[in-house]
């Protein structure tokens, strides 16, 4: 009895307690993002579309077509084509990725010796057609920006520092990751 | 058939014409749009902002974008139901406003039983949701119709108990009277008066009453995670829209006829702020291009419809309120809470009503 009329008491009790909520609600700050106009600020590990970022001390890209990046890629989406030039080093002369098959793990970017290759934030990737999604050199270039002008060695133990971290956050859960991304997006937004 | 008769019949015509553009402009439209920017603000989202400013001209675009759909009917369906059914849930829906006294001298037609009347018409609404979800040959609208059906007819039944206490309160069935019976201020509105049995019956009120309009979070005749939509599955263009413009106009009558059972319909709270408001008094007549008007008089009315009309308004905010708090019940929790509990509630408050009256 006591019990029963514990439960029918609770009834309004948590209806009057959900009316609060929301009319708080109205009047809280609106977590809406106003895509087009408006965009979430990417954190720093953000996995976009792998890419070449200009190296501003050469004006060009810092791969040295090895080749490591298209023989671990799980997909083998990755060409990279070379000639050997007359001072006997390899030259890239094309870098293919078809981002249509990537599933952007990021083993080529770990893979890469001079550290070349990274994940961009590029996300608006849309085609209208399958050859739209394959990326030549000069559009990884775009995706890729520039890297910061910075030593060549704080740079690249940077590098291996953010790579261990990955390797780290990888085994991690990943979804844990875009939660952080979100609350960080939502904080710059408010 | 003479030409006075015709001539007579298109004046009616073009009444209520103008009457369903006003209800549509007036009514509807603060309505649709508070609904989807208010419910917009409390889930934390911004809602339509895009067309015009603040997404004023958002509601328009809508009705613009409907009108000029294909007016798709489906080969399985039986093509004269699936017609008549938006017709028949749409034009009961706006009958009820021909009693509803929008200000002393504001009611088209003061009936002396006023809301036999108005729980008579809106019952034929569930007729034509019931021939939409059958006409349909659907299997989701089907189900959504007989649910509506099982809803709609075991909900009447605590709606009338509701409203019941305030006719016995006031002793006449007529709306208009029922409302003078409240003037004076806010203690004189039924649902303060009688040891708080008007503000139970309220309470019953606002329950049968979201049930019958099928507000959240009674909804289940169109349950979208259930049903796709309901009754109206099929429905697409203009007929959608009479059966989306109907539910508004369901929900605003709802919050009309509470105003007027419970809240004083146009009075207003405190005598001063009645008309003249604050005493402030204006010329008796008014020479307008010519033409001498009765300017004291249309002040009066303007002041008791924005009485009637804010306080309308503030009901349909509490019932956005509770639609965007409360999720949706089951159909057993749905059909317990009318036969189990709002009925008896209903009847032992009646009963309790009536020895209030015969005990005063």
């Amino acid at each position: 009895m006591l019990s029963l009329l514990k439960e029918v008491l609770y009834a309004p009790y948590s209806v009057v307690k959900g009316l609060i909520i929301t009319i708080i609600h109205l009047f809280r700050p609106k977590v809406t993002l106003q895509y087009p106009d408006e965009r979430w600020d990417l954190p720093e590990n953000y996995r976009g579309i792998p890419s070449l970022p200009i190296d501003p001390k050469t004006g060009t890209d810092k791969c040295i077509a090895c080749g490591a990046c298209a023989r671990i890629c799980p997909e083998q989406i990755i060409t990279v084509e070379s000639e050997t030039g007359e001072d006997k080093k390899r030259k890239l002369t094309e870098f293919k990725i078809d981002a249509s098959r990537c599933m952007w793990c990021g083993l080529c970017v770990e893979v890469c010796p001079p550290g070349a290759l990274v994940m961009s934030k590029e996300y608006e990737l849309a085609t209208d057609s399958r050859e739209g999604m394959v990326y030549d050199r000069e559009d990884m270039h775009r995706h890729g920006g520039t890297f910061a002008e910075e030593s060549e060695e704080s740079e690249e133990s940077e590098e291996s520092e953010e790579s261990e971290e990955s390797k780290e956050s990888k085994e991690s859960d990943p979804t844990d990751r875009t939660d952080n991304n979100l609350t960080e997006g939502a904080k710059a937004e408010s | 058939m003479d030409s006075g008769f015709i001539i007579t019949v298109a004046k009616m015509v073009g009444v209520a014409a103008v009457i369903l553009t006003f209800i549509l402009i007036v009514v509807m439209y603060p309505m649709i749009y508070g609904l989807r920017r208010v419910m917009a603000f409390m889930q934390s989202r911004i809602g339509p902002n895009r067309v015009g400013p603040q997404g004023l001209l958002q509601t328009p675009a809508d009705a613009l974008k409907l009108l000029h759909k294909e007016d798709i009917i489906p080969r399985g369906a039986d093509r004269w139901i699936f017609t008549i059914a938006p017709i028949l849930v749409f034009v009961p829906a706006y009958l009820v406003y021909v009693v509803i006294p929008f200000g002393k001298d504001l009611v088209a037609s003061d009936l002396n039983i006023g809301i036999v009347y108005v729980s008579a018409v809106t019952s034929i609404a569930i007729i034509g949701i019931v021939m939409a979800g059958w006409a349909s040959n659907n299997k989701w609208s089907l189900l959504g119709a007989f649910r509506a059906a099982a809803q709609l007819v075991s909900y009447e039944v605590p709606l009338v108990l509701a409203f019941c206490v305030p006719i016995v309160l006031a002793g006449t069935l007529s709306l208009q009277s029922i409302v003078i019976e409240q003037a004076g201020d806010v203690r004189n509105w039924f649902v303060f008066r009688a040891w708080g049995l008007g503000a139970l019956a309220f309470g019953i009120y606002l329950a049968a009453g979201l049930a019958e309009a099928n507000l959240t979070p009674f909804d289940i005749m169109e349950a979208e995670s259930e049903l796709v939509a309901g009754f109206n599955v099929e429905y697409s263009g203009m007929k959608f829209a009479l059966f989306f413009l109907a539910e508004f106009a369901a929900a605003f009558t709802l919050s009309a006829l509470a105003v007027t059972l419970f809240f004083g319909g146009w009075q207003a709270p405190f005598s001063f702020l009645a008309y003249p408001v604050f005493g402030i008094k204006v010329p008796e007549t008014l020479t307008l291009l010519g033409r001498t008007v009765p300017f004291a008089a249309w002040t009066e009315h303007a002041v008791q419809f924005a009485w009637f009309f804010g306080k309308s308004l503030a009901m349909v905010f509490a019932l956005i309120w509770v639609r965007a708090t409360l999720p949706r019940v089951r159909v057993d929790q749905l059909m317990n809470l009318a036969w189990k509990v709002l009925i008896p509630i209903g009847l032992v408050n009646l009963v309790l009503a009536g020895f209030y009256v015969a005990l005063k």
